[in-house]
């Protein structure tokens, strides 16, 4: 029944690192960039969760749901206000900017706040353990299990079925040619931000989650996260991305119960060297996808 | 309808458009010919707003083009067939037919014009709901047209629209490319296929190296010795140098 | 005829000098007239430049972004402390050192070089495949490839005393050597780019499918332009660590590399000028803030402590930086000195 355990553990840590991978490639399916900022939104969620839950009486729920719609938010401005203006001229100083908002946001994390980890309010449930088939789990598990699945189903309806996850990822194919039938490619752009922003925000709830407390480098772990997720899962899609995600979270568990100790530290190095080996041998990823890339003009 | 005054277009330092102006008259068909890299697909990306002029007009029904970005142009009424077809290979045709409604805001005309497309297109309907990218290269470019006319467009321009089709597709295309301009539709067509573009154009200009050559009537053009000797191969000198 | 070539010739190459005489300048009114502190901050400021020449050397040639190249400064930083301690003090720093490792104690000079050696080996082998990636997957491979170094630094703690600072290093690197090194590699950065691989390198940049069209083997060029950017990144972490004298992995990591990329994206990274001038104005903007940030928490002005205030600064000016003048301050130009034309032929144009 230790299995048991453990698989959802690994189910549970598959999960949320599936949805870590889907907020950064939804960005990178379209715009061909990555969001060195998107560790950030996580952050950003974070510190909500600390700020609005610890110091008002506000019923947890809300906060997270302030939680959420801050990461929104700030994703959505850090479009309009940086990159927008950057996108235009290349993509290598589009990626600085990012790199340079990530810096920002982290280093305005440390001024207004504090260095220092502050302790986050959590629901009493997140703590407590509940028996299934008579093996005891946290409840953290289990939501994360059913809300990471929820918003993949709730993000699957919305690209098949509405005009504008139609237009995203008609503009992950081919982004002139979506312009040319009359699609504001800053409406597209915009939203995809939005999405990216708002399961940064849910993210945050559950990693922060696992800690009780929030840091100002708190997002490096899901921005890294992301990384290898993507690109194990393909860069180019986003189910590549969900199913990299999922991939990785049960591998980190399994090699993390299965190495000795002495390797276990390099356990993040090796995850990347498995990056960089795929990357060289497969740059678009496991996952196949025919088309060739493009970028955004 | 379209008027293209003095166009000049750079990439770098390269002037891909030297002094480009034509015009297109409503309800016409009217052709774009000359060899690969003359600057024909130029022309029309700068109409459509995908590649910015460094000098000239654009003016449509009293318009003017310059430096609007191509879904404002989409609104205006001009809508782009480019080369080589570009439907998104991974959705369905559904998806790519209501992409092309997207700038419609009436919903319940998206399936009367759907019904009406399919009756051009009824290879569309039986595929409907394929993946885009499976689909043969014939029924990529229809569905690259009718993607187009969902949104109502007034001046369509079609950027080889027979570019490695069979040639009983060839015919296909250009005749529905004579029904459209019987519905209304004016066009402006890029081709190589000059022999067939002479016959179904109703005015022609051949574009050279940036530059306008000449202009005309098929018959106007056909009389001119340089395309018969380059295009037709009829002159003295046969096949040969442009 | 002869006074024109010799002119041209000074012109054309009147870079070199026309940066190297203010850093000289710069150097002795720093020894002559201030403090250790300042001292030390111009000391760092040199060190940071032969930094940032190096990513010039490959950003600015190639137009490819190298976010690996601050882990080359790392592996250049750590191998060369390990040469040149004192098997004493690596017994005590590096407690579970490689009994080969203890052993080796190199003067300073060949301490830096085999350190360079080192990450430009390191270089050639993880990076070839880098080299023909597209422009996105390079950024990821290449920030992966950092991570990785960074990761390895930090647990390969016989080598390098892991997460743990490193300490113990003597403190060679005096300002006039760091002066004199980023001169020296000023230089070598400049002949490169005059240099037929540095032409065709740019060229590919220009023009990918016309450079590659007109024979030039891009993927080749590029490596090459790499492992020397590599060389010089690990040649000034050995500097660095022997001035310094006490650092952890993190030093060569995120932090250090926005801090590279700010100086070389505000000064422009097309031209050594660029590198040269981005570095001394962030240097100085940068010790500046953190020099009212300081006074502002040691005097308590405030009722709180600002701390990060350098960082928020700093990102901002690389944002707007990049939003305003995406090419920086000199843009692709170096600087010149253009020499008048002589009376006979002002009077000739007339």
């Amino acid at each position: 029944m230790i299995v048991f355990e453990f698989l959802i553990n690994a189910i549970s840590l598959g999960s949320l690192y599936a949805l870590i991978a889907l907020g950064l490639v939804i960005i990178y399916g379209i715009l061909k960039m990555v969001n060195f900022a998107y560790g950030e939104l996580i952050m950003i969620g974070g510190y909500l969760l600390y700020l609005v839950g610890l110091n008002t009486n506000i019923p947890w729920l809300i906060v997270a749901v302030i939680a959420v719609i801050g990461a929104m938010v700030v994703s959505y401005f850090t479009e309009l206000v940086a990159f927008r203006r950057v996108r235009v001229k290349s993509l290598t100083a589009l990626l600085i900017t990012t790199f340079a908002v990530s810096t920002l946001l982290q280093n305005g994390a440390l001024l207004v706040i504090s260095p220092r980890a502050k302790a986050v309010a959590l629901p009493q449930i997140f703590s407590t353990s509940i028996s299934i088939f008579g093996v005891g789990t946290p409840v953290r598990n289990i939501l994360t299990i059913v809300i990471s699945i929820s918003m993949l189903i709730g993000l699957t309806i919305l690209f098949r079925y509405t005009i504008l996850g139609i237009a995203l990822r008609a503009a992950a194919d081919d982004f002139q040619m979506t312009r040319m039938l009359g699609v504001p490619a800053n409406l597209v752009i915009s939203s995809a931000f939005v999405i990216s922003g708002a399961i940064a925000g849910v993210v945050s709830l559950f990693w922060v989650g696992r800690t009780a407390s929030v840091t100002p480098t708190i997002g490096q772990g899901p921005l890294l996260i992301a990384f290898v997720a993507t690109v194990i899962g393909g860069m180019r899609s986003l189910v590549g991305a969900v199913v990299g995600g999922f991939v990785y979270g049960v591998i980190f568990s399994f090699i993390g119960v299965l190495l000795p100790q002495v390797l276990l530290d390099y356990r993040e190095a090796f995850m990347f060297l498995i990056v960089i080996l795929i990357l060289l041998w497969r740059p678009e990823g496991l996952v196949k996808v025919k088309y060739a890339e493009e970028r955004v003009g | 309808m379209l008027r293209v005054e003095h166009l000049r277009v750079r990439y770098g330092a390269i002037t891909a458009l030297h002094d480009i102006s034509l015009s297109v008259e409503e309800g016409e068909l009217v052709a774009l010919i000359g060899v690969n890299g003359a600057g024909k697909t130029t022309i029309i990306s700068t109409i459509a707003g995908i590649v910015k002029a460094v000098n000239g007009s654009i003016i449509f029904r009293g318009q003017s083009l310059i430096g609007k970005s191509p879904e404002d142009i989409l609104r205006l009424g001009i809508a782009v067939v480019p080369e080589r077809r570009h439907i998104f290979p991974s959705l369905t045709v559904e998806e790519n037919m209501r992409l092309g409604a997207f700038s419609r805001h009436n919903r319940s005309e998206y399936r009367r014009d759907l019904d009406e497309i399919f009756g051009l297109f009824p290879v569309l309907k039986e595929r409907f709901h394929q993946i885009g990218g499976t689909l043969s290269g014939g029924e990529q470019q229809q569905l690259a047209i009718a993607r187009s006319l969902m949104a109502h467009p007034e001046l369509i321009m079609l950027d080889e629209p027979s570019l490695g089709l069979a040639p009983s597709l060839v015919d296909q295309i250009f005749s529905l490319i004579v029904t459209l301009q019987s519905r209304g539709t004016t066009i402006l067509l890029v081709e190589q296929n000059v022999e067939r573009t002479l016959e179904i154009a109703n005015r022609l200009y051949l574009v050279n190296t940036g530059r306008i050559e000449m202009e005309g009537s098929p018959e106007q053009l056909k009389s001119q010795a340089a395309i018969k000797d380059v295009y037709l191969g009829e002159g003295k000198s046969g096949g040969g140098k442009p | 005829m002869k006074r024109h070539r010799l002119e041209a010739w000074l012109s054309h190459h009147s870079t070199v000098i026309i940066l190297a005489v203010p850093l000289l300048v710069i150097a002795a009114i720093t020894d002559l007239l201030a403090g250790s502190l300042l001292i030390r901050l111009a000391t760092a400021m040199f060190v940071s430049m032969i930094i940032v020449i190096g990513m010039q050397v490959f950003m600015g040639n190639s137009g490819i972004l190298a976010w690996v190249h601050v882990g080359f400064m790392g592996i250049g930083a750590y191998i060369a402390s390990v040469c040149s301690m004192t098997p004493q003090m690596k017994a005590i720093a590096i407690p579970q050192v490689y009994p080969f490792l203890l052993n080796i104690h190199l003067p300073f000079w060949p301490s830096i070089l085999v350190g360079s050696a080192v990450a430009t080996v390191v270089a050639a082998a993880i990076s070839y495949p880098l080299m023909r990636l597209s422009d996105a997957a390079a950024a990821i491979t290449s920030f992966a490839l950092l991570i990785i170094i960074h990761a390895v630094l930090v647990h390969w703690d016989r080598v390098t005393n892991g997460p743990r600072t490193l300490f113990g290093i003597e403190e060679y690197t005096t300002l006039w050597i760091s002066v004199v090194c980023a001169i020296l590699v000023l230089i070598v950065a400049y002949f490169f780019k005059e240099s037929s691989l540095g032409l065709r390198l740019r060229a590919s940049r220009e023009d990918y499918h016309a450079a590659s069209a007109m024979g030039i083997n891009i993927t080749q060029v590029r490596y090459f332009s790499f492992l020397i950017s590599a060389a010089i990144a690990g040649f000034g972490g050995g500097l660095f660590a022997h001035y310094i004298t006490s650092f952890t992995p993190d030093a060569f990591y995120l932090i250090e590399t926005f801090n590279i990329l700010a100086m070389l994206v505000v000064g422009g990274p097309l031209s050594i000028s660029g590198a040269v001038i981005g570095t001394v104005l962030v240097t100085v903007a940068r010790e500046g803030v953190r020099a009212i940030e300081n006074t502002i928490n040691l005097n308590h002005l405030l009722p709180f402590e600002v701390i990060g205030l350098t960082e928020v600064f700093l990102a901002t000016i690389l944002i707007l930086s990049l939003i305003l003048r995406p090419q920086g301050i000199m843009g692709s130009r170096e600087l010149r000195w253009k020499p008048k034309k002589n009376m006979d032929e002002t009077n000739k144009a007339k």
